[in-house]
């Protein structure tokens, strides 16, 4: 059973993945950051409850869980595989979450609101990823009445998500047009659109491994479709302007791209010790590779999966005691060995 | 905590310095805070609140403690928040709170969102006051399509009752023709 992340893309693109999520509260309880954790189990128990038929009726498998039960670790690791995110990590009330095998399907319970939907997709597929999410969502309204209103749509515990309660993401490799001056400024700029975009990986103004996501700002006032479209647009206009900067590069510096990309895989194979930088760098000159056909893998394997299989909880999960920073970079290395297929000679 | 300096007014603003790996921590009040020198950082506090409330800060307009001193005692009935806890953190307690601040918010939400009438999906399923759950309208493209004329005709018609509010009676008129034109649409759709 492969998770969402580990399967292939036919087509040949900078999107690496894309992610759509609704944000719902029941109407019953008050929402959950005003809910007592008594209210909050009882809630939880009662979702659980209405929502156990929901794999049968997907025909497919899902797993449930409380989060306070999950390990410290685990739920870190929940959060790289882009399952959880921050604040989820940090709150301290009961939680749930139910997802299926692949992770391609997720419903966090009493997060920020009673119910967070979330779909991710290999590639460029929002519209897709939206359907899903919206079978998802009308399985639970079924069972549960929202707290919604006429003129300010779904209700949600902050005013950033009310309305359509969607947040339509789209993650795009950039390594080249990153690379130019003025893409700074372009992305300022971005707000103009009503999408925002911001560095995946890497702390302040450095983005290790050159992934930008891409999501619409506002949530009140244009349809569910118009939002993904927009950030589908983005998304399209930004893959096509790398593409051409990268084609140019081609024609003029082909060997000096060939020569980047064999050495940073050279690295990546034989390293004994890597830091999250280097790794997401060179992970990053590979992925851009592929993509221009530059290396082929001999195994084809997401570029994307190596990156999230680099990541530190990851790597934690993997050893069987806790790894000090010397060891992970270690282990970061002895993981990207055997994990990295071999290249099928030119 | 009262404010270290002053003693007088409640510290909102804590100050750490690091001197030589020598860590202190101060608290003083925003008035103080702005009386002393703080160098470089000194501009922050000349704009009456700190960076960390600029969101909290656009939400609830101006400043809230020096105007709307009894506007923050407002409460939502259902949850307990109150306007200034809404305002701090940028947070509904309940879906209640939508109507109780209402009045206090629309024009910040519609700074924030660019928009205050929701457009696009709505729940299939509603519990109508008092009745029993329903059914909306099933066969999904015809209902989109059905809820965006609605909502535009909801839009007009609130524009129309702020014209007349506001006795701009040529505004209103074209507000009129528009629902007017929009109905007659509808019908014929139907």
């Amino acid at each position: 059973m492969l998770k969402w992340f580990e399967q292939i893309e036919k087509e040949n693109s900078n999107i690496v993945y894309s992610k759509v999520r609704l944000a719902r509260n029941w109407s019953e309880y008050v929402f959950p950051f005003r809910l007592s954790p008594e209210k909050s189990g009882e809630m939880l128990s009662r979702l659980a409850e209405g929502l156990k038929d929901l794999g049968a009726e997907e025909e497919r498998d899902y797993e449930y869980a409380r989060l306070e039960e999950l390990t410290e670790l685990d739920r870190r690791a929940l959060k790289e595989r882009r399952i959880l995110n921050s604040s989820i990590l940090e709150r301290k009330a009961p939680m749930s979450l139910l997802i299926t095998r692949e992770e391609d399907i997720s419903v966090i319970m009493n997060g920020a609101d009673h119910i967070r939907i979330q779909v991710l997709l290999p590639g460029l597929h929002l519209a897709k990823a939206l359907k899903t999410a919206n079978r998802i969502d009308d399985y639970i309204n079924a069972r549960f009445t929202y707290a919604f209103d006429e003129k300010y749509g779904y209700l949600t515990s902050f005013p950033t998500n009310m309305g359509t309660g969607l947040r339509a993401t789209a993650v795009v490799h950039l390594p080249s047009l990153s690379m130019g001056k003025k893409f700074p400024a372009m992305l300022n700029d971005m707000g103009r659109f009503g999408v925002c975009i911001r560095g995946v990986y890497g702390e302040g103004r450095e983005n290790y491994g050159d992934l930008y996501e891409i999501s619409n700002q506002k949530t009140l006032g244009r349809t569910e479709k118009e939002l993904t479209d927009l950030v589908n647009k983005v998304a399209l206009q930004l893959n096509d302007q790398e593409n051409q900067i990268r084609e140019m590069s081609l024609k003029g510096h082909r060997l000096v791209r060939e020569d980047e990309v064999y050495k940073s895989y050279g690295v990546l194979k034989y390293a004994r010790r890597l830091s999250m930088k280097d790794a997401m760098t060179f992970l990053s000159q590979i992925m851009s590779g592929v993509c221009d056909g530059l290396v082929k893998l001999e195994d084809p394997c997401p570029v994307f999966r190596l990156m999230l299989g680099i990541q530190t909880a990851n790597l934690q999960k993997l050893s069987d005691r806790p790894l000090g920073k010397e060891e992970l970079d270690m282990a970061r290395a002895a993981y990207l060995r055997s994990e990295l297929p071999g290249l099928v000679s030119p | 905590m009262l404010c270290e300096r002053c003693k007088i007014r409640e510290a909102n603003i804590q100050y750490t310095e690091v001197i030589n790996g020598v860590k202190t921590e101060h608290n003083f009040c925003a008035q103080c805070a702005r009386e002393m020198d703080f160098g470089q950082y000194s501009a922050i506090f000349d704009g009456g609140f700190p960076l960390a409330q600029l969101l909290s800060g656009l939400l609830g307009g101006e400043a809230p403690v020096q105007k709307k001193g009894n506007l923050n005692q407002i409460a939502c009935p259902s949850c307990g928040t109150t306007y200034e806890e809404f305002v701090r953190n940028s947070c509904f307690g309940c879906a209640d709170c939508y109507s109780v601040f209402d009045l206090l918010i629309q024009d910040n939400i519609r700074q924030l969102q660019g928009s205050d009438c929701h457009k696009g999906k709505r729940p299939v399923y509603q519990k109508l006051s008092g009745e029993e759950e329903t059914r909306a309208e099933t066969e999904a493209g015809d209902n989109v399509q059905r809820s965006t004329a609605e909502d535009e005709i909801r839009m007009w018609d609130r524009k129309l009752k702020e014209a007349l509010r506001m006795e701009e009676y040529e505004t209103a008129a074209v507000c009129r023709d528009r629902i007017r034109a929009l109905r007659e649409g509808k019908e014929a759709d139907a």
